[in-house]
């Protein structure tokens, strides 16, 4: 789980305006360089439309969506990069059984594989569809976007927002989302008037601006309440319902063996000695 | 060499459907093997879109309540005390406990990095459902074994273990329906966390609730049905009177299901519920067919004597639980427009085997341990109330052992 009392104002966070974005893709190969992934190869139009690859894997942690759509009768192109939200109460860090994700008080959610059992709850878990696993090994592991904390940690910028030329602002929490509900207000026929990320599971270090309504865009409609909260409301019932599950039943056993015992010792009694004085006797 | 010969003409006495289940289980075993030679992502139909497939749906997510009759039976037997159901209880545990073995070895297949399991125990998430599961799956196999023990130390004559598991009998009776209650409702929570995932149809936050109370009347159904084919297959003694008993306890536990289920459905669920007709179709089979054909069957006079009815009533809610664990794990996570998850053959090969396993182990353990014996008549169930004095029971085991 987070560790302790993050202050969320304070965790490091991208703002990507994708009304600034030029689809150059530099983040793509920024991460594949510094997170040292392999080449994956690719046809072109595999996937739903422009972009490439098709989807993101083991072998790509981040990548550029394409949505084309006509705007005064002339085909545009809107982008959106896909990458961890690095969620302030992130689904993949309360469902691990061995706790190998956690949401670090600089901001990224980072995976620590050493402990990882293979159980993939975080993917089944995972609003965003994030995590991916290894399937061309034999044991394999989760991959995902790191936050570049290696980078963060020392006071660097992630490798994406470093290579980015126009559309990734990379800080504060809170000052992000200052900054962010400055420009929408500034520039209201530019911006669609939302910050995905801002409410989007309980809150993310991932802040997105849009010209386009968000779900053209293929943003996911995600709950705003944390994830964590709803599996959460059940297990805190856990020891509650292990010690009263506990206390009734042996409550019953002890009441319906003490009738069995009483019917029998009544048996016992109309019959023909009488254990009472017996032990007088003694 | 004497010993393979022994085994070897030991098995040509079998049944040919049990070396039939013997052969399955091998194939079983050896696509287990080539999972771990080759990989998941060869082996299975797995991906970053489905991440569980049929391992989890049904070697863990459904075999589980499968496996309840251990801890339903020994709660209706020995904590509400109704004695003459003592001999249903250790068949009962008998499944339970491979059952429970098996959902371990499918959850091992399935792990990416199985070596590393014990990791749960050395790093605490107490907000992981998937933690609770494994600590209560680990407990309650350990207490299914001690449990299993008490056939076998009948059978050898172990005389002390036999005492103090006697002894153990009911706090362990108690013990297995406090994991069980926790494990049970806990595979609900698992499904808590795809609020956006899981169809309304099946998410609600009750989901734990029906869960429990599912795997209660799915235990007592299994004992039915197990008992049933037992004396149909395997020329044991007719246990119909007893399990009249059970088809009692059932409709009680089926009738607060469906009003929690009805309820959440309701009240509790936020969106659209039908807006897919595929899915409205599984459900509504897994409700009428599942659910409400069996109800009604297990309210009619006509089931307590009757021994066919008993079966097909035991059979249906079976079906219901099968099919309302794939709803909840596989077929209502689907997104709509999403490609479809098809096991692959390695996959079904694996459960094949686990479920011949089962089938197999259960039939060899009731032939060389005193599993249906285990009758009133011939022992006596009194505990003793101290180590030293076994009055009535020492007798009443004797008999057993001459017997």
């Amino acid at each position: 789980m987070s560790g302790g009392h993050i202050d969320f104002n304070k965790t490091k966070s991208f703002l990507i305006d994708t009304t600034k974005c030029t689809g150059c893709r530099g983040c793509q190969v920024a991460c594949k360089q510094w997170n040292q992934l392999k080449a994956e190869k690719t046809v072109f139009f595999s996937g739903e439309g422009y972009q490439n690859p098709p989807a993101m894997s083991e072998y790509t942690f981040t990548r550029i969506k394409f949505r084309d759509y006509q705007k005064h009768g002339q085909n545009e192109f809107a982008f959106y990069k896909e990458m961890c939200m690095h969620c302030n109460e992130p689904a993949c860090a309360s469902v691990c059984p061995v706790g190998a994700f956690k949401k670090t008080a600089e901001g990224p959610v980072v995976y620590d594989e050493k402990r990882c059992i293979g159980c993939r709850f975080c993917m089944v878990a995972c609003p965003f569809g994030i995590p991916k696993y290894e399937w061309s090994k034999a044991f394999p592991l989760v991959r995902k976007c790191t936050g570049c904390y290696s980078r963060v940690k020392e006071g660097l910028q992630p490798a994406c927002a470093t290579a980015c030329p126009t559309a990734i602002t990379y800080g504060n929490r809170a000052d992000m989302l200052q900054e962010a509900e400055r420009r929408i207000k500034s520039r209201p026929d530019r911006y669609f008037q939302a910050i995905y990320g801002k409410e989007e599971a309980g809150g993310t270090s991932v802040l997105y601006l849009t010209h386009q309504p968000l779900d053209e865009l293929g943003f996911k409609q995600v709950t705003k309440r944390p994830l964590p909260s709803y599996t959460w409301q059940a297990l805190r019932l856990v020891p509650g319902i292990f010690l009263g599950v506990g206390g009734t039943l042996s409550a019953i056993t002890w009441f319906q063996h003490r009738k069995e015992r009483i019917r029998r010792e009544e048996e016992f009694k109309n019959s023909r000695v009488k254990p009472e004085q017996k032990e007088e006797d003694q | 060499m004497t010993a393979a010969k022994l085994v070897i003409n030991e098995i040509k006495g079998y049944h040919r459907f049990i070396q039939l289940m013997i052969a399955l289980t091998g194939v079983g075993a050896l696509a287990a093997l080539a999972r771990f030679i080759f990989g998941l992502g060869v082996t299975t139909n797995l991906n970053d879109t489905y991440p569980w497939g049929l391992w989890i749906s049904f070697d863990v997510v459904t075999s589980v309540p499968l496996a309840a009759g251990a801890f339903t039976i020994g709660v209706v037997a020995h904590v509400f005390h109704i004695k003459k159901l003592e001999p249903l209880v250790r068949p009962a545990i008998i499944t339970g406990f491979l059952g429970y073995s098996l959902v371990c070895i499918g959850l091992l297949l399935d792990l990416g990095q199985p070596q590393r399991g014990i990791n749960v125990l050395l790093y605490w998430n107490v907000h992981s459902p998937m933690f609770e599961v494994s600590m209560c799956i680990m407990a309650y196999t350990t207490v299914l074994t001690l449990e299993f023990l008490h056939p076998v130390a009948e059978r050898f004559g172990w005389h002390l273990p036999l005492r103090l598991l006697r002894t153990l009998e009911i706090p362990f009776a108690i013990l297995a329906a406090m994991i069980s209650t926790l494990h049970q409702s806990t595979l609900g929570t698992f499904f808590l966390i795809a609020v956006d995932k899981l169809h309304n149809l099946w998410y609600n936050p009750l989901l734990p609730l029906q869960f429990w109370l599912s795997s209660i009347f799915t235990g007592l159904s299994i004992v039915i049905f197990e008992a049933s084919l037992v004396h149909k297959y395997m020329g044991q003694p007719d246990e119909s009177d007893l399990l009249a008993t059970l088809t009692k306890i059932i409709p009680w536990v089926m009738g607060v299901y469906i009003a929690v289920k009805a309820y959440a459905l309701a009240f509790l669920s936020h969106g659209p519920l039908f807006d897919r007709p595929v899915l409205l179709a599984l459900f509504l089979v897994e409700m009428v067919i599942g659910v409400f054909v069996p109800f009604c069957m297990y309210l009619t006079n006509r089931i307590r004597t009757d021994k066919k009815l008993q079966l097909r009533a035991a059979s249906f809610v079976l079906f219901g639980l099968v099919l309302n664990r794939f709803n909840v794990s596989m077929f209502g996570m689907e997104q709509a427009g999403q490609q479809i998850y098809v096991p692959s053959v390695i996959e079904s090969l694996v459960t094949m085997g686990i479920i011949s396993a089962h089938i197999l182990f259960f039939v060899l353990i009731a032939k060389y341990f005193p599993i249906f014996e285990h009758h009133p008549e011939a022992t006596d169930y009194t505990i003793p109330d101290h180590f030293r004095k076994l009055e009535k029971g020492s007798e009443g085991l004797k008999a057993a052992h001459e017997a």
